[in-house]
């Protein structure tokens, strides 16, 4: 692979990491697991620039590489099992404009989401950035249909572990 | 409020900044590091397996003189063993053929539902390998037990005093004996396969229940 095309990505992984470190955070409980799991989608994406054609977006791109690398390749370390260690990491992205009362349901809503499955955890990624029902199920290789279910149903089970 | 509508709006007002950022100088050390992802190790083991079985099935013709006589005598003939060899070593290249299709199909960009199609088609290459393998090494084992007892002058003088009922024992224990080693041997490789896929079929299980 030439250097060129090396720089070219750097550059775009460099610009577009928050996404990377999104997937990271809903899929693993402390610092360790996430810089393992960050490096493993460095490795995929690499892996599979060449082939990238430019007539996706970029970050759609890494969307999906980031979600199959995390559901499906990753293999979690020993180190990743430790799930107490959450509460340390969880989301360090403090929003000033909330008041307490919603800060304190954000970090529940963070933490329930943490329960979900890989599945349901990938839906509720892709829902919350905003991708529609068709980029969703083109991701996950389900029908369209089935993602809006089983979106309505991943709701509801937020609101259960959210109130018990 | 939705709760998922809270989460969103506080989830995009993040969106731009980020808490750890990573340099363009520690991505490139990055980028090259080794992958540890299942479809390498899945690529590991099956050259191991590979490796494994054409060792065992080739092992007689790179083995001692002595040994390969001992071999055809306890097959009576060696054209059971010429045939059984050349069948083993066709199925090995039918199956490094498709082992390779295989993982060439495997792609990182492909949807979540077939990517993990992919990957289960390679591993269920490996598993039909590995069984065909463990029924020859069943047969062959069974027959060169047969021919021994049959042909071989030492071992056919002990068999001659035992009656036949004594006989047709000795027979059965020792092929359930094989077919027990056989089992065990399959049942670790499930072991192994199944700690290695565990995540990966539990989502794709998950994938498939959203269609029922």
């Amino acid at each position: 692979m030439n250097k060129e095309l090396e720089n070219n990505f750097v550059e775009l992984l460099e610009k577009h990491q928050n996404i990377v470190h999104k997937v990271c955070r809903l899929y693993t409980n402390n610092q360790d697991a996430h810089n393992d799991l960050f490096q493993e989608i460095t490795i995929q994406l690499w892996k599979a620039y060449p082939k990238f054609r430019g007539d996706a977006k970029f970050s759609t791109w890494m969307y999906r590489v980031g979600l199959n690398t995390a559901i499906t390749l990753y293999r979690k370390s020993k180190r990743t099992i430790k799930t107490q260690e959450f509460e340390s990491v969880s989301f360090k992205i403090k929003s000033v404009e909330y008041d307490d009362t919603e800060e304190q349901q954000l970090k529940l809503l963070y933490k329930a989401v943490h329960q979900l499955n890989d599945i349901e955890k990938a839906l509720v990624l892709l829902y919350l950035e905003d991708k529609n029902y068709s980029e969703i199920s083109e991701t996950l290789g389900i029908s369209e249909v089935n993602a809006r279910v089983k979106m309505n149903r991943v709701k509801k089970k937020l609101r259960t572990i959210l109130n018990p | 409020m939705d709760e998922l509508e809270l989460l969103k709006k506080d989830w995009q007002a993040n969106s731009k900044q980020t808490d750890q950022h990573i340099s363009s100088e520690a991505i490139y050390p990055m980028m090259h590091k080794k992958s540890s992802s299942i479809v390498k190790t899945l690529f590991y083991i099956s050259i191991a397996e590979l490796v494994f079985w054409l060792i065992l099935n080739l092992y007689p013709y790179f083995a001692s003189e002595k040994y390969r006589q001992d071999l055809e005598m306890m097959y009576g003939n060696s054209t059971t063993l010429i045939v059984l060899t050349l069948i083993s070593i066709i199925v090995i290249i039918v199956f490094v053929y498709l082992l390779y299709k295989a993982h060439k199909s495997i792609s990182v960009t492909d949807n979540a539902k077939k990517l993990m199609e992919s990957i289960l088609k390679t591993r269920k290459i490996i598993k039909y390998y590995v069984v065909f393998n463990l029924v020859m090494a069943f047969v062959t084992i069974t027959m060169g037990m047969y021919f021994t007892m049959n042909y071989n002058p030492e071992v056919s003088t002990q068999f001659a005093h035992m009656s036949s009922k004594q006989m047709f024992i000795s027979m059965l224990i020792m092929t359930v004996g094989v077919a027990i080693f056989l089992l065990v041997f399959w049942l670790f490789y499930r072991l192994i396969y199944g700690i290695l896929l565990k995540r990966l079929n539990r989502n794709y299980k998950e994938l498939k229940k959203l269609e029922v």
